[in-house]
């Protein structure tokens, strides 16, 4: 069976080998490194390592969670602290401190996303540019606890009452380098990973998958918090002295490039990062305010020039490379059909049932007293003019936003204000007006995005790629280029979506729906910005959805497709609904008429 | 009352901070986290003019002024313009601590570490009111602020730039339409920050000596403000700023002096958490916001 679908960066494929051949010359370099380097270079680079196990934690709540946070060095040197504080003045081992580092750097994560559920970015920058000035001045002024200004000596590193020399530290803490290496190789390669980056992309849509956004946010941040905080702990037990100064506002900065350089949302980002920003400022003897200035200049200049950083300028590279051949070759799959998805027709006759739905936006009244049954099995269009608040009682359906009045009530379940994440697990699936595709993962990607509800493995077994792990992900990407083959999009699966056009966009949202399983469809103006030949493709197939069971309630405007594949419309205008029926029904009602068309005019 | 006109007068710094933060904010929906920067390269630039260059206190403050606002508009060109879309975009947030720093640092290549003096206004005269022993400058702080804050919303409520202002704060696409150049209406934003945050500077020099690490701290106080009043509100900007001088000057008697100075992070951090945006917005005005327009 094809294993490459879980893997979510191609070029493994073509130049495994070489890949291979490089991660071992430089694990042979890594671990060779004591015997041949002095002791300036060895300490040279057990810092780097220590800085690497940093930018990686940084990397896995900003890069991939697009949580920008400023935090970095003060919860850097909260776990520093934390750490000495337990092996210093409680006299507990290494290993204590490291647990201690982890809890308190858990817990300021935790103060950090308290309010990441509703604020923007800046917001977050804010606050943690807070919380670094508050942690230096607890560092600075609590005398008593951090023996403030004057720094912090630590008893020599022992682990296990085991003195350490040198070159046992830098194996130490090149051996946690590698733990943690794998531990967010793991985590990033399992849906977990694409979890964070549909987060960052969109939050609706990743709602709309079923992503509870403010506890991935929490994990994201908690997660990177910890590593850092290890870090942090190590820093500590290696240099043996710590003082506030460390973890100021310039080693926030030094994170923050070293992870935009190397690439923000990569695994060897952080690596690459800061390898070159450690080691390029050692060939030039340059004053410190040069080298401080350099480094705002290159956060100026490739942050607009190079985006995606060292290793997405080479991730780019080698996806244009790149063809599809190997997807191709799947070989043995047998045929699919809609029929895959067929719904039963168990559950009261009319799926959805809509009562006195009400929604006002101040004094506007949007969505006033609707009621709207959608019969199960069926097309049922929503049309109205524009303005008429079409969408906003779609949004209300799903959860997206939340009723005034009335009630909402889905295969006998009331579920009216339910969150969206929990509304798709009932069955519901939806695509949007505008395309919300997760711009930063792949089209196949995007539609196994669809399936992750019914993921079940847990964080542990994506970290140790247990065998349920490998055998989900396998039937989910294989399940997801089933959905694509059923819209005809098979050969764009290792494309980035925005290379597609707008209607093979529209149809991966489909594809995404379709791939949740779902009962009732919702389709929000899945016509717009399609031509003639692609509106024909696309009635065809919200044909064959129908008739496996599935309901779709679509909002349209091109006359020609509600009219041809409706069984049911339903009319509103200024958020009252104005006629309901078949669409034969429908399209002879005078009141529609003069909705659509303006007053009839005597002849004059 | 000593308190009472220290607190107003810290406030009113913090205050014209958050002003220059909201207008910039209010154009553009962009945090100028690079603002304590220009503040303190405003200070630093008009005590150059008055100490090497022998100028007297007005003309400095021009100069000073003058150079403030190439910095912004230097700043808006290269670490801005080019980002496109800011709303989905946190580049800006990246590209503003670069500029920062490229400022502290230049700061301190050109004028040295070590803390200047830097003359108080009327020479550091005091006057004695209610028995309180008052320096004129704080008074004088205060009158400039109030001044600077209320022609800022004269121009902004009053005149056909004010209008325009407004409505590029309101949607930059739309107002295009309507024959308003927004980038030319953004520009000036920050270049009117700009020269707030030389006037900014050059008056609260006297107090924390002017270095180039004078501003690091009240720059953030300056966001801690800018958070109380609300982003791109700039007259809840305004009002903040005095609060949190307020606040500062009286929690003192409870707290000890090295926690002082964290007080402010923490009320920023609580207002973000219960109120994100502002205290102005707690009358609940924009409740009912359309989630018809995320979709």
């Amino acid at each position: 069976m094809p294993s490459f679908l879980t893997r979510t960066c191609p070029p493994r494929k073509k130049y495994s080998l070489w890949l291979i051949i490089l991660k071992f010359a430089l694990l042979c370099f890594c671990l060779a490194f004591p015997l041949m380097a002095g002791n300036y270079y060895l300490r040279f680079a057990t810092i780097l390592f220590i800085y690497v196990i940093v930018a990686i934690g940084y990397d896995i709540s900003a890069g991939y969670c697009g949580l920008l946070t400023l935090s970095a060095a003060a919860i850097f040197g909260a776990g520093a602290y934390a750490s000495a504080i337990t092996v210093t003045t409680l006299k507990m081992p290494f290993l204590a401190g490291l647990l201690a580092a982890m809890v308190v750097t858990g817990l300021i994560s935790f103060l950090i996303s308290l309010p990441a559920y509703k604020v923007k970015g800046n917001y977050l920058a804010l606050i943690s540019l807070g919380i670094l000035e508050i942690v230096q001045r607890i560092l600075n002024d609590w005398t008593s606890l951090t023996h403030g200004a004057a720094g912090f000596f630590l008893p020599a590193w022992s682990i296990f009452g085991l003195n350490l020399s040198n070159n046992a530290r830098y194996y130490v803490i090149f051996f946690f380098l590698i733990l943690i290496m794998l531990f967010e190789w793991g985590l990033i390669k399992s849906h977990w990973g694409r979890d964070f980056i549909a987060v960052k992309n969109d939050e609706i849509a990743a709602s709309g998958v079923g992503i509870n956004n403010r506890k991935y946010k929490v994990i994201a941040l908690l997660i990177s918090s910890v590593i850092i905080g290890i870090a942090g702990s190590l820093y500590a037990s290696y240099s043996e002295f710590i003082s506030p100064d460390t973890f100021g506002f310039y080693l926030t900065i030094f994170i923050l490039l070293t992870v935009i350089i190397g690439g923000t949302g990569t695994l060897s980002g952080p690596a690459i990062g800061v390898t070159i920003v450690m080691i390029v400022p050692e060939f030039f003897n340059a004053s410190p305010d040069l080298k401080q200035i350099v480094f705002g200049g290159l956060l100026i200049v490739l942050t607009q020039v190079m985006p995606g950083g060292i290793a997405g300028r080479l991730k780019e590279r080698f996806r244009a490379i790149e063809d599809n051949r190997h997807i191709e070759d799947l070989g043995d799959r047998p045929p699919v059909s809609f029929e895959k998805y067929r719904v039963n027709a168990d559950g009261p006759e009319y799926i959805l049932e809509v009562k006195n739905l009400t929604r006002r936006f101040g004094g506007l009244t949007a969505v006033g007293n609707l009621d709207l049954k959608v019969k199960r099995g069926t097309v049922h269009s929503l049309i109205g003019p524009n303005g008429a608040g079409k969408t906003t009682t779609v949004n209300l359906i799903t959860g997206i936003d939340k009723p005034s009045e009335g009630s909402v009530i889905f295969n006998g379940e009331d579920i009216t204000g339910m969150e969206p994440y929990d509304s798709v697990k009932r069955g519901i699936a939806r695509t949007y007006q505008h395309v919300r595709l997760f711009k930063d993962l792949r089209v196949i990607d995007n539609v196994a995005m669809g399936g992750r509800i019914y993921y079940t493995y847990s964080m542990a077994g994506a970290i140790f790629h247990s065998r349920k792990k490998r055998k989900e992900e396998k039937e989910a990407y294989l399940e997801a280029y089933d959905c694509l083959k059923l819209i005809g999009l098979e050969s764009k699966s290792n494309f980035d979506p925005g290379s597609l056009s707008t209607g093979q966009q529209k149809l991966v949202e489909i594809a995404r729906a379709l791939c949740e399983k779902p009962k009732l469809m919702v389709l929000d103006e899945p016509c717009a910005g399609l031509n003639e030949t692609e509106i024909a493709e696309l009635s065809e197939i919200i044909k064959k959805i129908r008739d496996v069971g599935i309901t779709v309630l679509m909002i349209e405007h091109h006359m020609s497709i509600v009219m041809g594949i409706s069984d049911y419309i339903t009319v509103i205008d200024y958020g009252k609904k104005i006629a309901e029926g078949t669409t034969a029904e429908v399209s002879v009602d005078p009141v529609v008429r003069k909705a659509y068309l303006g007053e009839e005019v005597a002849a004059c | 009352m000593q308190q009472l006109i220290f607190g107003l007068a810290n406030g009113s710094i913090y205050a014209l901070m958050a002003l220059a933060i909201g207008m910039v904010s209010s154009t553009t929906g962009i945090v100028n986290f690079a603002h304590a920067s220009v503040v303190m390269m405003g200070a630093m630039v008009s005590w150059w003019m008055m100490v090497i260059c022998g100028l007297s206190y007005l003309p400095a403050l021009f100069v000073a002024i003058a150079v403030s606002i190439v910095l912004n508009i230097v700043m808006y060109e290269t670490c801005v313009k080019k980002l496109g879309d800011l709303q989905n975009n946190v580049g800006w947030i990246i590209t503003l601590f670069g500029a920062s720093i490229i400022l502290d640092n230049i700061a301190r290549m050109m004028f040295g570490t070590e803390p200047q003096a830097f003359p108080y206004l009327f020479g550091g005269k005091m006057v004695t009111v209610f028995g309180a022993n008052i320096m004129l400058h704080e008074l004088m702080m205060i009158t400039i602020a109030v001044v600077i804050g209320v022609v800022y919303q004269t121009i902004i409520k009053r005149t056909r730039f004010g209008r325009a202002v407004r409505a590029v704060a309101f949607r930059p696409s739309t107002s295009e339409l309507m024959g308003i150049k927004s980038e030319k209406i953004i520009l000036s934003c920050f270049a009117m920050a700009g020269a707030v945050a030389a006037v900014g500077g050059a008056l609260i020099a006297p107090i924390t000596f002017a270095s180039y690490t004078m501003t690091y701290s009240i720059g953030l106080k300056g966001f801690a403000a800018a958070v109380l009043g609300g982003f791109g509100n700039t007259k809840g900007a305004f009002i903040g700023g005095f609060i949190l001088g307020l606040i500062e000057a009286f929690i003192c008697i409870f707290v000890p002096a090295g926690i002082k100075d964290s007080i402010s992070f923490v009320i920023m951090i609580i207002v973000i958490i219960f109120l994100p945006e502002g205290i102005m917005s707690a009358k609940f005005f924009n409740k009912n916001l359309s989630a018809a327009e995320k979709v």
